[in-house]
């Protein structure tokens, strides 16, 4: 510029006018073709020149586009050529090839004596303008040769905001585009929040996928556990099979471009024009695939379109185990809901108050665990006026032994006021549990007709652990075993036998469920028939439902309180 | 099930041989459904010529692109077209960044997407 104003005085008037309107006219244009076709049309109008070119260095290359081109020349817009000197090599802005002995490319054949004007600003090499001698094969006089090299600096300033501008549009584009794909994230990941149905998050993800990476086709493939599935897809020709779907499971994680080797493979993903696959990992594990064909502008996809499928697949399949977690939870407060009323059911079918009986002080307790049980017991008055007390145990917990449970109570309901012996009525509910059961299901049953007027108690034990008849008068325990075969096993071959035992002041009848004498310390002992009868022996005096209550005591502390099963318990005194 | 409705709506004119899909208000997540089955019906019934009017249209998100995207092709298939008019700014932007408008036709007027329609007809 100093040496622009020195020479000042010396041009006209209308090359100073010119020099500042185009000045203008450049360094107010964001176009860099615009600036560099004014740049060429100027000189080589003012200077009379008829071949000039415009050559563009391509970064980091001594390779110049030829940009603009005027002139007859056999090389066109768009070409390459080589320049055999470096961009820094010279100070000065002209630079004349014949008189410092260098050979310039032959950009207008024959004519090589013209003159190149580095496009450069303080610390960047940009091109060359290029202009030939005149019309007349006259040189450029030092006076025009000033002129033409401030107007390329001036360009070159023109040119190099006109990049500038572009590179901020286009880095702000960038950023429009990070914006609007968090948005996106942020929304759908409020979207799916409220989504509690698979199908609308598959399609939401499908169309958020299309819409904001440009793609028409495209799959997700999840395997929760060892089942896959195809979650979503769109534009597919067919949807993979399985085993092309494990044999893309298998294939490495990230996939940004497939190649050939992939194609051969699973000639599907050629097939359906898949271009990249991204795998989707929670808690270390790969729950899922995306595949995605380019974009449809035929834009490769970019390493930040290849995280926003991540992001995006993520958020799906977390919204998916959520509503699969909901649904369990939902599945799990409906069982509980409906285990507590089978417990309300069964705490039904035990006696709500114990009658009144003659010669007898009876007390019988049930406690149930967490899960319903298959325990029973009932003291029933029978029409004759005499009494029966059952005690039963199902095999297994839970709801099917409740439910045989139940069956037995009704049964027993049933064939109480019918006049049949306690033998005829067992083996008639045996037929009937057997018949009705599957054959995994037993039921150890005792029980007894006390005939109070003689004190006679008699009984049937089928297959239930014996009760304990302690004779006031003795240490010893008798048990009453005698009776026939478990409930449900096999139908009535033989009948079941009666047996009769007196019932007298002070004997003490304990009957009770596995419950009790399988309750485990918790160092893993039992607590064991022994147990029990040394507990009946040490508290023979008290009342029955005192003896009731030491007894479970006795058991609870045993177990520490963590009792896992049914506990029943009658304890019978004769008065 | 919870759903949340959001304002959306689409009022479907036909001329001809071309449909006009008017829609109005947020096209979301929530509502791109409501456009995706529109598309469909149309497709269905071999209404390939579809303008989709966006005068009214207040906001669009991916997943409302996303369904142009899953029909354009089935509708070029069957050799129709789905252009698009009278979005505001805000809207356009959105498919400008996106690069929509290389790959589909977007108009200032409904009429301009119509004649275009007929000439390609002709």
């Amino acid at each position: 510029m100093e040496k622009l104003t020195r020479s000042g005085e010396k041009h006209s008037r209308f090359e100073l006018k010119t020099l500042l309107e185009t000045s203008r006219l450049l360094i107010e244009s964001r176009e860099t073709d615009f600036v560099l076709n004014n740049l060429l049309l100027i000189t080589m109008g003012k200077m009379l020149v008829p071949r000039g070119a415009i050559l563009i260095q391509i970064p980091g290359k001594s390779e110049y586009i030829i940009t603009k081109i005027k002139g007859k020349s056999e090389l066109s817009e768009g070409d390459t050529i080589k320049i055999p000197w470096g961009a820094n090599d010279f100070e000065s802005i002209v630079i004349d090839p014949v008189e410092l002995d260098l050979t310039p490319p032959e950009l207008f054949s024959g004519q090589n004596r013209g003159l190149f004007f580095n496009l450069k600003t303080s610390n960047h090499h940009l091109g060359y303008l290029y202009l030939s001698r005149k019309g007349n094969d006259q040189v450029l006089s030092a006076h025009e040769i000033e002129f033409v090299e401030s107007l390329s600096i001036i360009s070159s300033v023109a040119i190099t905001n006109s990049r500038m501008f572009s590179e901020m549009r286009e880095i702000n584009r960038k950023l429009d585009r990070k914006v609007y794909e968090l948005n996106t994230l942020f929304d759908l990941s409020k979207d799916f929040s409220l989504m509690v149905d698979r199908d609308k998050i598959a399609s939401t993800f499908k169309f958020a996928l299309l819409g904001q990476l440009l793609i028409r086709k495209f799959f997700l493939i999840y395997r929760p556990d060892d089942k896959l599935e195809l979650m979503a897809s769109s534009g597919l020709l067919r949807n993979p099979n399985k085993t092309e779907m494990s044999q893309i499971f298998e294939l490495p994680d990230d996939i940004l471009d497939l190649q050939d080797e992939h194609y051969k493979l699973i000639p599907f993903l050629k097939e359906n024009e898949i271009a990249a696959l991204a795998a989707l990992q929670m808690h270390g594990k790969k729950v899922a695939v995306v595949g995605v064909s380019k974009k449809a502008n035929k834009e490769d996809l970019a390493q930040t379109d290849f995280n926003f499928l991540q992001s995006l697949g993520n958020l799906a399949i977390l919204s998916i185990q959520k509503t699969q977690l909901l649904e369990e939870r939902i599945e799990k407060e409906r069982l509980e809901e409906e285990i507590n009323i089978a417990k309300t059911i069964q705490k039904g079918l035990f006696p709500d108050t114990i009658p009144e009986i003659p010669k007898m002080d009876l007390s019988a307790r049930n406690i149930p665990s967490d899960q319903v049980g298959g325990d029973y017991y009932d003291v029933v008055q029978t029409p004759d006026g005499n009494f029966i007390f059952a005690i039963g145990d199902v095999t297994g917990k839970g709801i099917p032994a409740a439910l045989l449970m139940a069956n037995l109570q009704s049964m027993l309901h049933v064939l109480l006021p019918v006049d049949i012996t306690l033998g005829e009525a067992t083996g008639r509910i045996n037929n009937l549990i057997h018949e009705n059961t599957p054959s995994d299901k037993f039921i150890t049953f005792f029980w007894a007709k006390f005939y109070h007027s003689e004190s006679r108690l008699n009984y049937i034990n089928a297959g239930h652990n014996p009760p304990l008849l302690l004779r006031a008068e003795s240490d010893e325990f008798e048990e009453l075993s005698e009776g026939g075969l478990i409930l449900g096993a096999m139908p009535t071959m033989a009948s079941y036998e009666e047996t009769d035992v007196t019932i007298n002041k002070g004997d003490i009848l304990v009957l009770f469920t596995d419950g009790i004498t399988e309750t485990f310390s918790k160092n893993g002992e039992e607590y064991d028939e022994k147990r029990l009868k040394k507990a009946i022996t040490e508290n023979r005096e008290l009342k029955a439902d005192q003896l009731l209550e030491t007894i479970v005591n006795d058991v609870k502390e045993f177990s520490d309180n963590q009792l896992s099963d049914d506990l029943t318990l009658i304890v019978i005194k004769g008065d | 099930m919870l759903t949340v409705m959001k304002n959306f709506h689409i009022n479907h004119r036909h001329s001809d041989e071309i449909e006009v899909l008017e829609i109005s208000g947020e096209l979301d997540a929530h509502t791109a459904s409501k456009l995706e089955d529109s598309l469909k019906t149309l497709i269905d019934k071999n209404r390939h010529n579809i303008i989709v009017n966006c005068s009214d249209l207040e906001y669009i998100a991916s997943a409302g692109l996303g369904v142009f995207m899953a029909y354009i092709e089935d509708v070029r298939g069957l050799g129709g077209d789905i252009k698009l008019t009278n979005m505001n700014e805000r809207v356009y932007n959105v498919f400008d960044l996106l690069g929509f408008p290389t790959l589909y036709d977007i108009f200032d007027e409904e009429e301009e997407a119509v004649k275009q329609f007929q000439n390609s007809d002709q």
